[in-house]
């Protein structure tokens, strides 16, 4: 209770906002541009929802069920899109497709006569930004194929069904609620982005909020707006729970040695489509982009390397894996606290806390420093302590705003999962006279070690390419890799941008490979799923 | 696993606090508030310290959350020094009482009157001069004389100019509503969306590559990212920036519009002594040189030299319409653009 009325401050201070009424631009916003960036939003979601879904479920399906050269490599680079911000990755695509760009030079050097593909357009938008998201879905749906019991397939096909049924009417239902979780962080991240969308002059929801913010100088507005923003993001969960149903599924998991499913060699004949179905995302997302990066970074080589590029990576690093952690600890509290307590507030705290992620980050920022304005305000007057330093001069309230804001990365797999899992493994411990926390301890959080993994990653991935809280609420000792692209790159200089880009990436996946490849107990294998259930 | 991982936080967790401990109390220190990203500022930063041995904390953002973050510290913000890259929001710091008056004789005498608060609430570090910039085979520079110009029909489907959003445009507006008056600037406005060659888009050096590609004749941009273009290691880009010349707008009336990127004292600066000092370190005829030559902006001291590609596009007269008056503008300028549908573009047909 007290977590979430914590984590719920800078929104209550929003909702003291509602209160004043809406501005004086809104009749302004209404009549001009309120239909069109509403129109544009949801062409957006829509679009991105399907290229996501697709890319994500199809390339996770096919690493997770069929063995072929560099599956293992391929499986964790699927994960890497989502380390390029995406306007960086938008900007890359312009380098490429634009007039002149690199990719055109190369075709055009071959004989193919094409001067420029537009990307510059919702199309484009729509395709950038399913690129770079794609993996949310991606992880979600690979920690449930993973975690699969062969014995369903086993069933299935000795009941007579045959690949493609197995996997449309027992797989995709099965994964349903997870595939959904991802979806909804993809529709948060479209909603939210803002330096893709202003770069290739379509106008949405967000950038609508901050043309209100700054331009037409209407602070009140822009927060209705956001509560608008806010209101659709309701929906849209509303509708993902509709879709998703009664089908919170309880898997037992397999009793037998051989709970992890053994992956099948590529069916011959379809070799070429199911490596194409795996490429295409992996292309688009990374392979085309970085190249691009990599062309910039080298141009700009000689003024960007320096040896406080390491010490910048070094402090982003630091202050993303203390705020990661933070989060899932969080997600974990949020999640068992709930169960464990029917208490009638707690599920309107959980919506509540998760809304932070679609909240504009800047708007977010501003709620932050006014809530902490006043307790320092009360610390200083009512205890005669001056504790702005803890504020402003330390990570303290930056770690607090990424909780918040991504509390939902890890709350909604964390959710739907230990839904899967199920309560029979708990209420038997329960049982047998082990206490709640311990349980957790020992018996849930082990089971859960993929999801929990997983959405540290994301988690961490997306703090590292965080950029307006950052920006508002970081000590001005503190630099981190995404504040320096983004200075580059919002001062027209991209290819400078490049080389903290790359780092960027390279940082995580740095992070990738110690969690996934340096402890061969990570990854799931038959032993270690079988280990904790068998206590 | 996880215990390991435990560790790490911890470990980090401990460096991060003795990081954090305010030792440096007795130091001599200011904190600046700035939306300039560039490296060289940082130098010259560096350069100010080692003479006075005053600090410069530095804190960059965007100059409205800067804005807003000055405006929710209140009388507790640690900012001395507050730099935009544009006079309207300077304009709009001073309204909402975040800057105070500095009294200092070497300022006055250095910035020109009109690129200054007229209560010496903030002053212009260097100017950005909106020029028309045009395709040097297709265009006959004869052709071209005023912004309001361009809203002639033979430019229909010639000319780039990206979105609304963009401060400079809504500062070029506000010059224009200054000069003619409302109902002609938003005649102006939707004239020259009805001659853009695309939707807007893209940043004012897209523009140019535009030109390049063939997409247009004309753009309207800041003369600095012109010289970056052309002094790109990026072949394209450079290509692109020779494949324009510069046209100053204008110059047989009010003269281009110019805009500034400036600084103010904070109201509560802890440091305001040190705070003028820097600021006047900033207008020294050397640092000015070095914000010309570095980053291609013109400076605001008048016996400073410019670089020798801003000197090859020559002299010109500038509009010396306060830039007060764009500040208290630009929001009718928003507004403006959003009447005509600017972001729209051209209509289909």
């Amino acid at each position: 209770m007290a977590i979430g009325l914590f984590i719920a401050i800078p929104v209550l201070a929003i909702i003291v906002y509602l209160f004043y009424g809406t501005g004086e631009m809104w009749q302004h916003i209404t009549t001009y541009f309120l239909w069109d960036y509403l129109k544009n939003s949801l062409l957006l979601l829509v679009g991105t929802g399907i290229l996501t879904f697709l890319f994500g479920t199809s390339a996770a399906w096919i690493v997770c069920t069929y063995e072929f050269r560099f599956r293992r490599i391929i499986e964790w680079l699927l994960f890497l899109p989502l380390a390029i911000p995406s306007y960086i990755a938008a900007y890359a695509y312009v380098g490429l497709l634009g007039n002149g760009g690199s990719l055109m030079a190369l075709l055009q050097s071959v004989g193919i006569p094409i001067q420029k593909i537009e990307m510059m357009n919702i199309w484009g938008l729509i395709w950038v930004l399913s690129c770079s998201l794609f993996p949310y879905v991606y992880s979600c749906a690979r920690a449930v194929f993973k975690s699969f019991p062969t014995n369903i397939r086993e069933t299935s096909y000795l009941l007579g069904a045959s690949n493609r049924k197995y996997f449309f009417s027992v797989v995709l239902p099965m994964a349903t609620p997870a595939i959904i979780g991802g979806l909804f962080l993809v529709f948060m991240e479209v909603l939210n982005d803002y330096g893709a969308a202003k770069y290739y002059g379509i106008n949405t929801f967000t950038t609508g909020i901050f043309r209100t913010w700054t331009a037409l100088e209407d602070l009140q507005s822009a927060v209705y707006l956001s509560a608008l923003l806010v209101l659709m993001v309701f929906l849209i969960n509303g509708l993902l729970i509709l879709w998703r149903g009664k089908r919170s599924f309880t898997l037992r998991l397999s009793q037998s040695s051989a709970s992890q499913a053994k992956r099948k060699p590529l069916p011959l004949g379809k070799q070429g489509l199911y490596l194409g179905i795996v490429a295409i995302p992996l292309v688009f997302g990374l392979i085309l982009p970085i190249t691009q990066l990599i062309y910039w970074a080298y141009l700009t080589f000689e003024s960007m390397f320096t040896l406080q590029l390491f010490w910048i990576a070094a402090q982003s690093f630091g202050v993303a894996l203390i705020a990661a952690a933070c989060v899932v600890v969080a997600a974990i509290a949020i999640t068992y606290f709930s169960s464990w307590n029917h208490l009638k507030g707690i599920h309107l705290f959980k919506k509540v806390a998760v809304i932070g992620y679609v909240i504009p980050g800047a708007i977010i920022g501003i709620g932050i420093i006014r809530s902490s304005q006043t307790i320092i305000d009360f610390f200083a007057d009512a205890l005669y302590l001056k504790i702005g330093f803890l504020f402003y001069g330390s990570s303290v309230i930056l770690i607090y705003a990424y909780v918040f804001r991504f509390l939902a990365v890890a709350f909604n797999p964390l959710e739907a999962n230990s839904l899967k899992l199920g309560k029979y493994l708990s209420e038997s411990s329960y049982l047998l006279g082990i206490g709640k926390l311990k349980t957790l301890l020992t018996v849930e959080l082990p089971l859960l070690r993929n999801t929990l993994l997983s959405a540290f990653l994301l988690v961490f991935i997306d703090i590292l390419k965080e950029l307006p809280l950052t920006l508002i609420l970081k000590p001005y000792n503190l630099q981190t890799l995404a504040v320096k692209a983004y200075e580059y790159a919002d001062d027209e200089r991209v290819s400078e941008a490049a080389l903290p880009a790359l780092v960027l990436i390279g940082v995580i996946s740095l992070l990738m490979i110690v969690l996934n490849f340096g402890d061969k107990q990570l990854l799931p294998t038959k032993a270690s799923d079988e280990k904790h259930v068998s206590h | 696993m996880i215990n390991r991982l435990l560790t790490v936080v911890f470990i980090l967790l401990l460096a991060s606090c003795a990081n954090n401990t305010p030792a440096e109390q007795e130091e001599k220190e200011i904190t600046l508030y700035t939306h300039r990203h560039y490296d060289t500022d940082q130098a010259i930063f560096s350069k100010f310290e080692e003479e006075t041995g005053i600090k410069v904390n530095v804190v960059k953002a965007n100059a409205d959350e800067l804005i807003q973050k000055m405006e929710s510290e209140g009388d507790q913000s640690p900012a001395d020094l507050l730099i935009t890259v544009d006079a309207g929001r300077l304009v709009r710091a001073k309204s909402k009482g975040l800057l105070q008056s500095a009294e200092s004789e070497v300022l006055e005498q250095t910035i020109p009157a009109h690129l200054r608060d007229t209560d010496n609430q903030w002053f212009g570090l260097t100017k950005r001069a909106r020029v028309i910039v045009y395709d040097k085979n297709d265009v006959d520079p004869e052709e071209l004389s005023t912004y309001e110009a361009l809203a002639d029909p033979k430019w229909k489907g010639k000319i780039l100019i990206r979105a609304s959003g963009n401060i400079y445009n809504q500062s070029l507006l506000a010059s224009i509503i200054a000069n003619d008056g409302e109902d002609a600037a938003k005649e102006w406005a939707g004239a020259v969306t009805q001659n853009m060659a695309r939707s807007p888009k893209g940043n004012d050096r897209d523009q140019v590559k535009a030109i390049l590609a063939g997409e247009g004749d004309l753009a309207i941009i800041n003369t600095y990212y012109l010289g970056r273009l052309i002094t790109s290691e990026d072949s394209l880009e450079s290509a692109a920036g020779n494949a324009v010349s510069v046209f100053f707008p204008n110059q047989d009336d009010r003269g281009t519009h110019v805009n500034i990127s400036g600084i103010g004292v904070a109201k509560y600066a802890p440091h305001k002594e040190d705070a003028i000092k820097f600021i006047e370190y900033l207008v020294s005829e050397e640092v000015q040189k070095t914000f010309a030559e570095a980053n291609f902006e013109y400076p605001v001291n008048p016996s400073a030299s410019s670089a020798e590609l801003l000197e090859s596009w020559g002299a010109f007269k500038e509009d010396n319409l306060p830039l007060t008056k764009l500040g208290e503008l630009n929001k009718e300028a928003v507004i403006t653009f959003d009447e005509v549908a600017w972001d729209n573009g051209p209509d289909a047909n």
